[in-house]
Order: C-alpha cells, then structure tokens, then sequence
C-alpha cells in the first residue's frame, strides 16, 4: 500500500522535498550543536542520521519534531514552513528510543491515541488501531498493557502509535538501543520492509554503523554538529568523502604518503591515481587487502593474531615499518588460517578502491 | 615439631556460630530485630493499655489506677452520646476539606516541579521542605500574627480601604482550616513529585507528539499516572489532619473541639482515662476505615500497575 499525496498535492511534492532542513543551526549558551545543517528528502526516502553520541542527531531529530526550535535555518514539510506550526500540530511521528508507550493505557489505547485526541469517532478509530495492529503483526495484543510485552513487541506498538496518525516524516530515535543483538538484526528488516510498504519518508538516528547500513537508501554522516557527508550506503562505504567518514563506517587501514604525478605510490609497489599533490592519508579496507608468501612482495609483516568473524577471518598483520594492517579474507572449506607470527605480504587487490584523502 | 595441618571443618557450626552469622550477614528477621523492640515498646504495649482502659471501669486514686473491672458501658455511651457525633463528624469533614484542599493547592506545584527548568525545581523543592524544619507549632504561631484582629491580614484590608473593622478569622473554623491546609501541604507535595518524576520525560512528549494539547496531555497521561502519588499524599494529609491536636487547639482559641482535643479534654481536665480509652479507639478504627477507603479508590484508578506481575 503506497500512501503518496494524491491529486494536486502529489505535483507539489515531485518538485519539492517532503522534508526540507535548510541551513538549521541550534545553539545551547555558548556551545553550538548544530551548525548550518542542511539536507532535503524526498518522498519514501529513508535516511540515517548516523554519527557519535554528542553529534547534534538527536538534536536535529528534535528541532523537526517541534520539542526544540531551531536557531537558525528552515524546516519545512511538503514545502510548508514548521516554525509556527507548534509540535502537536505537525505532521511528524516519532519512535522514541526508550518508546515512551503509556503505560497506564493498553495497546489498544496506547495505538488508538492520536485518533482519539483528533476526536475521531469511536468506531472508525477501533477499525483503524486493529488494521494498525494488524501491520505490526500484533493483533489479539489490544488488551494487555505494555509492562506485559517483550521488548520487540513494545516497539511495535511504538510504531503502530504512529501509523495510525498517517504522519508526513516519521523519526525514529535509536528504536533498536533496547532490543539484543539478534532481535535487532531482525527488527532492522522487518522495519526497513514495512516502511518501504507504507511508502514512509523517515529519519532515522543511530550511532550503530551497521544499522545505518541496513536500514537506509542514504546516510548522512554527522560530526560535531555538521553533516559530513550525504549519500548512499554503498558509496558512503566505498568512497568515503573525508578520512573522518572512512573512519567511523567500516574497519580501515590508514597511512600516510606523498602523491606526485597525478598518482601515489602503495607501499605494495602498485600505485593509486589521484588528483592530490603533497602530503596524503591513503585509506584501503581490509577486504582489499589480501595476504601472500612472504617471498612475493615488498609489503611485508608478521600476524600478530587473527580473529575469526563468521564467513571472514580477519589477520593483524604488523608491517616492517610498525603499523598494524588489517586483512579480511574469505574462510575457505577446511583451508587452515594462516598461523599467528608467521611472515607474509601484503597485497591490494585494486588499487582504484583505496581512499585518499588530503594529510590532517 | 609437627607442622601445623589445616583441616578444613566438616562438623556442622554450632548455634552460637549460626547466630553471629546471621546478625553479621544481615539475613533473616536480625536487622530488623532493633526496629521491632522500639515498636512494641511505643506502639503495640500502649495500644494494649488503651484497649484494656477503654473497656474497663477505672478507679483513680493520687493518678494511679487502684481498681479496674470489665465493661463495656464507656463505649456503648460514646456511640449514643451525640456530642460524639457531632465532633467526629467536625473532625472528619476538617480533615476532609483539608485533604481535598491540599490536592487542589498541591498539585499544581508538582505540575510545576515536573515542567519547570532547573532552578524552578530547586525553588520548589526549598520552599516545600523548609517549613518541615520547624516544629509545627511555631508555624501555627506565626498564622496568630497573620490572621489576627491586628494581623498583617486586616492591617492590609484595612489599609486599602476594604473594611472599616477588623475580620473576625482567629479562632474561627476558616482560621483552623486555613492553617491546617498550610502545615499539611509540604506531605502531599513530595509524594507527587516522587510519583511524577519516576515517569519518562519522553513520555509527554509522545503525547505532544500524537496531537494532544498541554490540557489534553495533563488529563490523558500525567494525571493518570501520578494516581498513586495523589493516594498517598491524601492518605498521609488526612491521618494528620483528622487526628491533629495542635492547629485545632490554637486557631481555634481553646473552644474548636474536634477528637483530639476531646481526648485531650477528657484525659487531662476530666480525669476520664477510659472515656478519652475509647475516644482514641474509635478515633482509630474511623480513620482506618477511610484509609481503606481511599486506598481502594486509589487501586481503581491504578489497575494498570497489576499488570507488571502477570
């Protein structure tokens, strides 16, 4: 079921972003959280907020929700200006990281909530929290209270809550913080499936990389209050845009050198093209990295130790020159790993996959 | 020489060894052994000699008691005396006006603590815990200086040009129940805000954000869940306040007779130890029944809490 504008709206919302952020700044006294942060999103969209805690996320998810006002900058919905627009009356649902469900109401009342202080009929609001509940697969749930439920299935409600208030944006706050690791990784799916079945534009906010990952069509990296980077997982995977990002998604080596020529030299003897000149930081992932005999090449070391990750195995490789290179490669069927303290080389697999970044 | 072997026991410790385990462990009824000396030393021997008192005929010679045989006259005539009634009934609709009173005065402040920034809270805080470090003797004094014929309230009356004599407040009822709301005030208060703050902050805001008003949060959700804190602040102000002896006796200039200064009455000027005997009781047993009262009220609004067993 898509739930788009229909009619005049929908030509409106093809030329304008569901959600706009424009330049938005947020000052506590003298510390400044959030600074000139902008970033449009468009109909169905799902974008991460991804970044450490202290970050401004929360803040930003904040300021479109209407609990803070922004500082500086616009925030804008399908084009319309939120400043005036107080926080009850904005078309935005909010899945609050501890879920704050009413705990003196059962999941009917709690998912019936919006409905009823919009003053809906009685019987139209019951039929739309038993379709609500129907969605997040809780139906027979509308009687209990919420101390009753696991916590998957409070977060449920959570979301049924705001469904049910069919919201313009929907921001979710760190929804998996409560749940354990596997319940997470299975919530992340289900949840990234059913909005893109309701066709929900949403926010989401997280400091877990691999969430940002799952979850989203683009990540928006924060750092101290800026969006460092905006694009989708793969790219931001892949071609990171600052050494920062390359840093905080995924395990990366880093390592300085000196490029010339429209090119620098890696230290396995390939070179990498780029358009810097001077002092760089190249960044390889430790999937484009691969081991050989120690024999083979001039990039060599000796594992310190490796770590076994499901289908990977991750060696630690120490260089001649005293830097620890990360390594993934595959586990292959009854191939044993290769030794700790044993001498090897390293190899990158494509040298047009490593990052480099102007020097710090 | 030997060397020295260590064996470990394996004989059972003896009762001697059990005991000091225990106390020093802190397992058991041991800790609190102390508390249930104290307890029946104030509460369960006196409670004893005033039901025997109360049902008994006593002779009193030089303060002593030198005779004493069973009866159930003292009360049989207190329940048909209607001077009984009448002041149980006084003393139960002052405690009652003043527990209402004191939900009405003291909710908003706690509403106040739960949204107020910082330094709001710590206002509130001071403001209701500095009148309980004085005794509430000297703070039933001080409404002699507000509210009497010179007080600071006809002085100002007066001064405006309201009135061309003097109120008549001291000791009238509204004096008593004018100080009673004010000394019992504070034991309301902190049990709200205890209840209030225990809750999600986030909790409102979800409220605010499925589309309720400040009004409409405050009666779906922050009402609601502060029940409990409303229960036991009423039952608290309303034991206080029914059994009080104090405000009654110096707002109400000596001739406000509710239970307790009866009591006070019957056992220090008349001498009548077994009548005062029942009085107590059944001062007791009436606000016990109102207790229950008020905490099954209080259960019909909370059955939510229930559900945390299941």
């Amino acid at each position: 079921m898509m739930q788009g504008p229909t009619g005049p709206l929908r030509d409106i919302a093809t030329t304008v972003p569901v959600l706009g952020i424009g330049a938005v700044s947020k000052r506590f006294g003298a510390t400044t959280v959030l600074d000139n942060c902008s970033l449009d999103i468009a109909e169905g969209e799902i974008v991460t907020l991804l970044g450490p805690s202290g970050c401004g996320k929360t803040t930003l998810l904040r300021c479109i929700a209407g609990f803070w006002d922004a500082d500086g900058g616009s925030i804008s919905i399908d084009g319309q200006d939120m400043a005036p627009v107080p926080v009850n009356r904005r078309p935005v649902g909010v899945v609050f990281q501890s879920y704050a469900l009413f705990p003196h109401m059962t999941v009917a009342q709690n998912v019936g909530y919006a409905l009823r202080m919009a003053g809906r009929p009685k019987a139209e609001a019951a039929k739309t929290v038993a379709s609500a509940l129907e969605t997040v697969s809780l139906s027979g749930f509308e009687d209990r209270y919420p101390a009753q439920l696991s916590g998957g299935q409070q977060q449920r409600v959570a979301i049924a809550r705001v469904l049910v208030m069919e919201p313009r944006v929907l921001l979710l706050d760190e929804p998996f913080n409560a749940l354990d690791a596997k319940l997470r990784a299975t919530m992340q799916v289900e949840l990234r499936q059913l909005i893109k079945t309701l066709g929900l534009t949403s926010i989401f906010v997280t400091h877990d990389q691999e969430e940002a990952l799952t979850m989203s069509d683009r990540i928006a990296v924060m750092r101290a209050g800026r969006i460092e980077q905006v694009a989708g997982p793969d790219e931001i995977f892949d071609r990171p845009a600052t050494a920062y990002v390359a840093d905080f998604i995924g395990t990366s080596n880093f390592w300085d050198a000196e490029a010339a020529g429209g090119s620098v030299a890696l230290p396995d003897g390939q070179c990498a093209k780029t358009e810097l000149v001077g002092r760089v930081r190249v960044m390889a992932r430790p999937h484009n990295l691969r081991l050989g005999p120690p024999g083979n090449g001039v990039w060599t070391g000796t594992v310190a130790f490796h770590r076994n990750i499901g289908p990977l195995i991750e060696y630690h490789v120490e260089t001649a020159s005293g830097d620890t290179i990360q390594v993934a490669a595959m586990r292959q069927d009854r191939a044993r790993p290769i030794a700790d303290r044993a001498a090897v080389s390293i190899v990158v697999i494509d040298p047009a996959g490593c990052s480099i970044f102007p020097a710090p | 020489m030997t060397d020295a072997v260590f064996t470990p026991r394996i004989d059972a410790p003896s009762f001697g060894e059990r005991l000091a385990d225990a106390l020093l462990s802190g397992r058991g009824i041991w800790p609190a052994v102390p508390a249930i000396i104290v307890l029946m030393v104030v509460a369960v021997i006196p409670f004893v000699i005033l039901l025997s008192l109360g049902f008994s005929d006593i002779e009193i010679a030089r303060g002593d008691i030198v005779s004493q045989t069973f009866s159930l006259e003292h009360l049989t005539k207190a329940l048909t005396d209607p001077l009984y009634w009448i002041t149980f009934q006084r003393s139960l609709s002052l405690a009652m006006s003043t527990t209402v009173l004191c939900v009405l005065f003291g909710y908003p402040v706690a509403y106040l603590f739960l949204t107020g920034g910082k330094w709001t809270k710590r206002l509130i805080l001071i403001l209701t815990i500095a009148p309980l470090l004085t005794s509430g003797i000297v703070r039933t004094y001080a409404w002699l200086v507000i509210l009497g014929g010179r007080g600071v309230v006809n002085q100002t009356l007066m001064g405006l040009g309201l009135i061309d004599q003097p109120l008549r407040i001291m000791n009238t009822h509204w004096a008593v129940l004018i100080g009673m709301v004010q000394i019992h005030l504070p034991v309301m208060i902190l049990p709200l805000i205890a209840v209030m703050s225990r809750h999600d902050r986030q909790i409102v805001e979800a409220a605010e954000n499925l589309g309720a008003s400040r009004l409409g949060t405050l009666r779906t959700v922050i009402l609601p869940l502060s029940v409990p804190g409303i229960g036991t602040g009423a039952a608290l102000v309303f034991t206080l306040s029914y059994t009080t002896f104090v405000v009654p006796q110096l707002l109400g200039g000596g001739n406000y007779l509710n239970a307790a200064t009866m009591i006070y009455e019957q056992v220090v000027f008349s001498l009548e130890w077994s009548k005062g005997s029942v009085s107590s009781l059944l001062l007791m047993v009436s606000c016990l029944v109102v207790l229950v009262a008020i905490a099954l009220i209080t259960n019909r609004f909370t059955r939510w809490t229930k559900g945390r067993e299941a």
